[in-house]
This record gives C-alpha cells, sequence and structure tokens, in this order.
C-alpha cells in the first residue's frame, strides 16, 4: 500500500469518527448518519482496493485508471448536487417571497379593520 | 370601473411625492409598494394619499408589482396600470394607455418607447441593449413587441387574475410579456414618453434578466 493511500484512509478513519460523534450528540439524524457512513466507507473500500478497481475500469473498456474515474465521478456528482441546491435555493427565494407579500397587505387589511 | 395604479418603489423619497400628484385625477387608487426602502418613501407616499404596503425584506420589482396586483384585485380593482416610481413617465398618458382595456379591444396595453413619441434614450442603451433585447425576446421568447422592456402597462382585472408575476426582480418585464402570449390575451402596444433621469438596466443587469428566466422556466 502506497502512503498516500495510508493517508487517505486515515483521514476517512478522521471523518468516520467525527460522523459517529456527531451521532452520538444527535446532532445528524438515522438518515444522515448511515448516508454519510455509506459515502466514507465506499471512499474508503475504493481506496483499499485501486489496483482491482484499475482492473475492473479496464475491463469495462475505459482508458482512464480507476482513481481518474472515481474523479471524474465525483465531479458529475458535485455539479448535480450544486444544481439540486441551487433550484432548492431558488424555491425557498420564492417562498420568501410569498410570505413578505402576504404580511404587507395583511398588515394592510388589519390597519383597515381597526 | 375602478382603475388601480400600483407603483413599486426602493429608496424613492425624492420622486414619489411629485409623482403622485401627477397621478390625480387619472386613477382612482394608488398603491405603492414600498420595497423595504431604508428612507422615507412610506411616510411621503402615505402623505400623499397613496395606499402604502411595505415589504419587511426588500424582494424586488417584481415582487413589488404582483404585491400591488394582489392587493389590487382583492379590493375590487377592474383595471391595474403599472407605473415606476421615478417619475420617467407621464401621468398625462395614462388615459390613452387604459383607452384600448376601456373600449374592450385589448386584455393588456404594453406602453412602447419605439412608436413615434419622444424617449430621451442613453445612446448605448437605444442602439445596443435595445436591439439585443428584441432579439432575444423574439427569437427565445417568442415575444413580438417594439419594447422589450418598459414599465408602463395596464391590464384588465381578468389579464391580472391570469398573470402571476412569479419573477422577483427586472425580468418580471419579460414574463409579463410572455404570459400575455402564452395565455393568448389580446394585446396592444401604444406609445409613450419616457424620460430618463439615469441610466437604468445596463448589460449585466440584461444577463441577470436572461439568468432568471431560464431559472423560472426550470422551477414551476
Amino acid at each position: 500500500m502506497y502512503l498516500q493511500e495510508i493517508i487517505a484512509l486515515v483521514l476517512i478513519a478522521f471523518f468516520v469518527s467525527r460522523l459517529i460523534i456527531q451521532k452520538k450528540k444527535q446532532t445528524i439524524g438515522n438518515n444522515e448518519f448511515a448516508l454519510w457512513l455509506f459515502f466514507w466507507l465506499a471512499a474508503a473500500l475504493s481506496i483499499a482496493f485501486l489496483k482491482p478497481l484499475d482492473r475492473l475500469v479496464a475491463s469495462l473498456g475505459f482508458s482512464a485508471s480507476g482513481i481518474t474515474l472515481l474523479f471524474y465521478f465525483a465531479v458529475f456528482i458535485l455539479f448535480y448536487l450544486l444544481f439540486k441546491l441551487r433550484l432548492s435555493f431558488a424555491k425557498m427565494d420564492r417562498e420568501l417571497t410569498t410570505l413578505t407579500r402576504e404580511m404587507a397587505i395583511l398588515k394592510e387589511e388589519q390597519k383597515n379593520n381597526l | 370601473m375602478k382603475i388601480f395604479c400600483v407603483i413599486p418603489a426602493w429608496n424613492e423619497e425624492q420622486n414619489i411625492g411629485e409623482v403622485l400628484e401627477k397621478l390625480n385625477g387619472f386613477v382612482d387608487e394608488v398603491v405603492v409598494i414600498d420595497d423595504c426602502s431604508s428612507d422615507n418613501t412610506s411616510l411621503v407616499a402615505k402623505k400623499h394619499g397613496a395606499i402604502v404596503l411595505r415589504h419587511p425584506i426588500n424582494r424586488g420589482q417584481g415582487a413589488a408589482l404582483q404585491t400591488g396586483n394582489s392587493y389590487a384585485l382583492k379590493n375590487g380593482a377592474n383595471i391595474i396600470v403599472h407605473f415606476d416610481a421615478d417619475n420617467q413617465f407621464s401621468a398625462t398618458e395614462i388615459p390613452s394607455v387604459i383607452a384600448p382595456l376601456l373600449s374592450g379591444e385589448a386584455d393588456i396595453v404594453f406602453g412602447s418607447r419605439f412608436l413615434g413619441k419622444k424617449a430621451n434614450l442613453p445612446f448605448f442603451k437605444k442602439n445596443v441593449i435595445m436591439p439585443l433585447a428584441k432579439i432575444v425576446n423574439r427569437f427565445i421568447f417568442k415575444i413580438r413587441l417594439s419594447d422589450p422592456q418598459n414599465g408602463f402597462r395596464a391590464m384588465t382585472r381578468a389579464s391580472a387574475e391570469k398573470i402571476n408575476i412569479t419573477n422577483r426582480g427586472f425580468a418580471h418585464n419579460n414574463e409579463i410579456q410572455m404570459k400575455a402570449f402564452a395565455l393568448h390575451l389580446r394585446i396592444k402596444e401604444v406609445p409613450i414618453t419616457v424620460t430618463y433621469h439615469r441610466f437604468g438596466q445596463k448589460f449585466g443587469g440584461g444577463i441577470r434578466i436572461l439568468k432568471d428566466l431560464l431559472i423560472s422556466k426550470i422551477i414551476k
């Protein structure tokens, strides 16, 4: 195992320990804990089995190595999440406008009813 | 026939008083939507007899217009006129803008700076931004109007009920035009005069409008 792989695994172990602490403090729910645990374990497994991953990627006909393909995949996921986040913000923004509108009209109506 | 004038205003204490004075006699009710101004816009507007709705946080011109529309519809408006707070439009032109609505000739009327009347448009705006905006409107949004961005418009109650403005920024102009075409409303353009006191929308603003319109196409 290369030094870089060991460093990556140590870092992942650190993030998993932080995750467990957060779960114990109940700052995250079961589903979120399970999702992040799955993510970090998948990352650890990919690093631990880099060579077999290279062979798998090559057998699928890709010219890139396993780690490069994982990197492309991560960038793709990040872009997708960013897009989802943007849409979710836009939706919240619209709801905020509706709320602001209701408050402004309600205040005027209440004033007229007094 | 109850005619409401809806004016979105943000930090317009210098102009709003004069605008409201000039509107006297042309409409039945004036609703000023103070979009969380930090100056005395609300106070000045109230002093001049307008109904003032205040947004507790700044939401943009499009949001303010829809607030005004919602209020006007709730309070029995038959015709709603959109007007600017910065004293660039002429209140004396309101009768000619609403005339096609009163005669039943149109459902919505858009003011236009390019139908013969005088408008002291800045050179760059007139010769670069506006032609570009016209091309985008025509070929992307299928809007066939002589003026791609004009805040002086009037609509019937039925049209205001159908057009819900969702773009809170300046993209509301295109949104209203797009919806009017999509709903197959009877559209008329009327020449109006515009007196510029400041440049208004810049090129970057146009890009932001495009971005807002594209996002609003994705989010329902």
